[in-house]
């Protein structure tokens, strides 16, 4: 059995924030080898300060209350958790380019790669998720 | 029952009953056993495929007033 989980984070919403970290923060408490692939607007999701104020799918804001009153974790919260489980986070070189953004605008501990590098990772990992 | 740690995740939404289990059982020896109290009803499932997937044993679980408790001995 594939002890790797490879996962793709595409979209920088709240909702794709607790799709992906929930995912990941599970997979690792479950002895797998986790990274994920931050591109485009996924970026956000460990982005210094877009991580705190991660915005909520268009007619869908009323969701805030529903967060609070289950006691959900918050995405920094999520964010640092992921990383004490040893999820290797893997900033995409080219998006951060294209949006003009270093490695210092993200979370500390992150790594820097292209398609290829976790196309490298991906091969043997089962499941890999795109969010 | 000999019960070596508790984790008591009540209130805690998925995925934080599991991240924390995870994290008192790396604290055990095998064949100790850990209590776990949750209130996330996902966790009926997620605990008995989470236990799977780390070859450790549910030697018993009940529910009550909400509260989920379950027993598991680490592989």
């Amino acid at each position: 059995m594939a002890n790797k989980v490879a996962i793709i984070a595409s979209n920088g919403g709240l909702f794709d924030a607790y799709k992906v970290f929930n995912i990941a923060t599970a997979a690792a408490a479950s002895d797998k080898e986790v990274a994920i692939f931050f591109t485009f607007e996924g970026l956000n999701l460990i982005h210094k300060q877009g991580m705190h104020d991660l915005p909520m799918p268009a007619g869908k804001e009323h969701f805030a209350e529903g967060f609070t009153k289950a006691q959900v974790p918050s995405i920094p919260q999520l964010v640092e958790m992921a990383q004490e489980l040893g999820v290797t986070f893997i900033a995409c070189q080219m998006t951060m380019d294209v949006m003009g953004l270093t490695k210092e605008d993200f979370v500390s501990g992150i790594e820097v790669g292209g398609a290829v590098t976790f196309l490298e990772y991906a091969k043997d990992a089962s499941p890999t998720l795109t969010f | 029952m000999n019960i070596t740690k508790t984790v008591d995740a009540k209130g805690f939404a998925c995925p934080m009953p599991i991240v924390k289990t995870k994290k008192a059982i790396d604290t055990i020896q095998s064949g100790e056993v850990l209590e776990v109290l949750v209130t996330d009803k996902g966790a009926l499932n997620d605990f008995a495929a989470w236990a799977k997937t780390g070859g450790h044993t549910i030697l018993e679980q009940k529910e009550e007033a909400d509260v989920l408790t379950f027993y598991i001995q680490k592989a």
